[in-house]
């Protein structure tokens, strides 16, 4: 064989080896496509982006709402103070700050929940359409996580004892029947844990806002 | 035969010896990609290909309405930042609401932090183990995002996803929805915090407790830096309550 055709020759299957091998590891890697999910996760799937999305319609009408309420409005005056008064209830009581009330569940917990379990609890609340949440008196806002203290639970720095309650407001149909769906949370905890959770709809939740400051020290808006 | 002509066929010999060994690995690894491809079109059911039309159907909505959700805010702060020129009494609320956007994800923010990055682990997965064992499970997330709340931080997002006080992160099979996202691996958790977040991170038992034994023990891809000047965009959804009524004592 002449070097360059023997060169030629070898840069080419070195480049089919290459762009195979890419291939071969790629085809390894996670299928993270939605059509390497089986069908009851996709249906899953499906069901969660539209809520979702119907919750992303909503908020859309309600910011449109709002705009035309301050043209309305026009730029001073008592009809644009009050849509401003009225996006800064919105918006504290979205994020904790404020005191909210309304329809929801009651989780009646008592056991030997440690810290991943409580977090799982308030992650499934949150994911089952939970709108405000409260471990006893401790206002669950972004920051909020449960954390292994020296003698118990910790939420913001208070004590979460064996037995406390979870509040959650929200749909209390749709609440419940997540929580208590078999192989749901609470089966789960149940079954790997010594805890007792009862959960149970209530009409009026009162839940308080957060005691602690969410205004960050480092973090600045962008301009 | 002389010398010099076997001198001249022994580097012939070895070039035959390279391309042999080549097409060999090139015929290896065309059967295997061969082989994954037909596998793979076969697990995908006229049902399911339906289902996964529909999900692309859904986020390519869901991108359209946080694109209009967006604009909309952005175009509600313009008129509220106006209206301060205007009134004292307005221009006190618009501050507060101000303040508060910023306390609670709906502002983009910007300052030092940490980057955590996570993945799939490239180990091959080893006969008779659970190959969900070498992915990033949503279980990994919420310990490395309750890690950094736990250590301080102001503000977080994966995947550029702002988590705020309803955000969930949910697994849906082996995939994870943050918000109303729809993620996919490598993951990337920005958060900002003060000085010192890196090594409170790392030291955490939230993350010492269960990720970072299978980062260590299935080879999970992982890393965690330092950063000077991080940008976190604002969380983009829904933030009208249909079942919480703001109580009359609030602000």
């Amino acid at each position: 064989m002449s070097r360059p055709l023997a060169q030629i020759s070898l840069f080419a299957v070195a480049l089919l080896v290459g762009v195979l091998l890419v291939g071969q590891l790629r085809s390894q890697a996670r299928p993270t496509e939605i059509s390497s999910l089986s069908a009851q996760e996709l249906s899953q799937l499906v069901d969660q982006l539209s809520e979702r999305n119907r919750q992303l319609r909503a908020a859309l009408a309600d910011l449109q709402q709002t705009l035309r309420e301050y043209n309305a409005a026009g730029t001073q005056g008592q009809s644009a103070l009050d849509v401003s008064r009225e996006d800064l209830r919105r918006i504290t009581a979205f994020g904790g700050l404020a005191p909210v009330e309304g329809q929801g569940i009651v989780l009646q917990v008592t056991g030997d929940l440690d810290a991943i379990a409580l977090n799982d609890l308030l992650n499934e609340l949150r994911n089952a359409g939970a709108e405000a949440l409260a471990v006893d008196q401790i206002r669950i806002t972004n920051r909020s996580v449960a954390i292994q203290g020296p003698v118990s639970l910790l939420i913001d720095g208070h004590q979460v004892g064996r037995t406390f309650t979870l509040s959650a407001i929200g749909s209390p149909e749709g609440l419940l029947s997540t929580m208590e769906r078999p192989g749901g949370i609470i089966a789960q905890l149940q079954q790997f844990i010594d805890a007792s959770i009862v959960a149970t709809q209530s009409t009026v939740i009162t839940l308080p806002a957060t005691d602690i400051s969410l205004v960050p020290q480092v973090a600045k808006p962008v301009e | 035969m002389t010398a010099a002509a076997r001198n001249r066929r022994r580097p012939q010999a070895g070039w035959a010896v390279s391309i042999a060994l080549a097409l060999c690995v090139v015929g290896f690894v065309g059967a295997m990609q061969w082989n994954s491809s037909v596998a793979r079109e076969a697990f995908t059911t006229s049902a399911q290909q339906t289902l996964a039309r529909q999900i692309t159907t859904l986020e390519g909505e869901q991108n359209d309405l946080r694109s209009q959700i967006a604009a909309a805010e952005a175009e509600v702060q313009r008129v509220q930042a106006e209206q301060t020129s205007d009134s004292a009494a307005l221009k006190q609320v618009n501050d507060q609401l101000a303040a508060a956007r910023l306390s609670v994800g709906l502002t983009a923010v910007t300052g030092p932090g940490v980057i955590v990055e996570i993945a799939d682990s490239k180990r091959v997965v080893p006969q008779g183990e659970n190959p969900a064992n070498f992915i990033v499970l949503v279980d990994d997330l919420r310990d490395i995002v309750a890690a950094l709340w736990a250590s301080g931080a102001e503000a977080i997002a994966i995947n550029d996803e702002r988590l705020v006080a309803t955000s969930s992160i949910y697994g849906v099979g082996a995939s994870v929805l943050v918000n109303t996202a729809f993620l996919s691996p490598p993951f990337r958790i920005q958060a900002i915090g003060t000085d010192g977040l890196l090594d409170r991170f790392q030291a955490s038992p939230a993350f010492r407790g269960r990720v970072a034994h299978r980062i260590d023990f299935f080879g999970l891809e992982f890393a965690a830096q330092a950063a000077t000047d991080l940008q976190i965009p604002a969380f983009v959804g829904s933030t009208r309550f249909r079942w919480a009524v703001p109580r009359e004592d609030g602000p």
